[in-house]
């Protein structure tokens, strides 16, 4: 079996090919939207100057995220910020010992991913029929 | 060029990720709590949020820990990514003058609320 196994290997690291460990997936998505984060920040910066600038502006950027696609917009964001917050109080743990055993670190990589997703859904739920900003 | 790459700086970095991640936390959850408290959002109250000294001091530390944070993250991208140093370092540069030019935009954007 493990003569196979190896002959089997996988020369690099095709993404396609390989299944990652929970804790992996987690680990990715961590670093995924934290680098969507850091090259929006201008952007953001923008929406945060336009609101505040004038009644206007701030109207115009309220507008952009309540309905179609700058509400998915928003809702994508969210949900990076979400997954990039919560997989980095669980690795700050890990950097602290806590939660290191296999199954504890298992359970918290899916209530993390799973978090995450549950709050953005609830958001986008809420800002679906409370009839946006 | 011998330590351009960046090898004796890992320990900094590593403290400076989680001391800023730790800083934005605790913010992040601080400002929530004032956007509930504020009530019906609209111009006024969001503009009323940003009026007070303590929220221009505390959200230009805020954005000052999110660039620290941003950039380290990048470097770690490039790190594993980008193997030619000139590039990667060509990399580190500008996202370090492009992240400065921020830093400099939201203290005028914090402090244009009177």
């Amino acid at each position: 079996m493990n003569r196979q196994m190896n002959r089997k290997r996988p020369f690099f690291l095709n993404l396609l090919a390989i299944r990652l460990p929970i804790g992996g997936v987690v680990s990715i998505l961590h670093r995924v939207s934290g680098a969507a984060l850091s090259l929006l920040i201008p952007i953001l910066l923008y929406l945060l100057w336009r609101s505040l600038r004038s009644p206007a502006d701030y109207t115009a950027v309220a507008g952009f995220f309540s309905g179609g696609l700058g509400w998915l917009i928003g809702l994508g964001l969210l949900w990076a910020l979400l997954h990039h917050f919560l997989a980095g109080l669980r690795h700050l743990g890990l950097d602290f010992g806590l939660g290191e055993g296999r199954d504890r670190a298992r359970q918290t990589a899916w209530f993390s991913l799973a978090l995450a997703i549950a709050l953005t859904g609830l958001i986008g739920l809420s800002t679906l029929s409370g009839g946006g900003a | 060029m011998r330590h351009v790459g960046g090898a004796h700086r890992g320990l900094d970095m590593w403290l400076l990720q989680r001391a800023s991640a730790l800083y934005m936390a605790g913010f992040l959850v601080a400002f929530l709590v004032l956007l509930l408290a504020a009530g019906p959002m609209g111009y006024e109250t969001w503009r009323g949020l940003f009026a007070p000294m303590y929220m221009k001091v505390g959200g230009l530390l805020f954005v000052t820990a999110l660039l620290v944070h941003a950039w380290i993250g990048l470097r770690e991208i490039f790190i594993d990514y980008v193997h030619c140093l000139v590039l990667r370092l060509g990399l580190y540069l500008a996202f370090g003058i492009l992240y400065l030019g921020c830093l400099a935009w939201s203290v005028d954007i914090l402090w244009s609320v009177k």
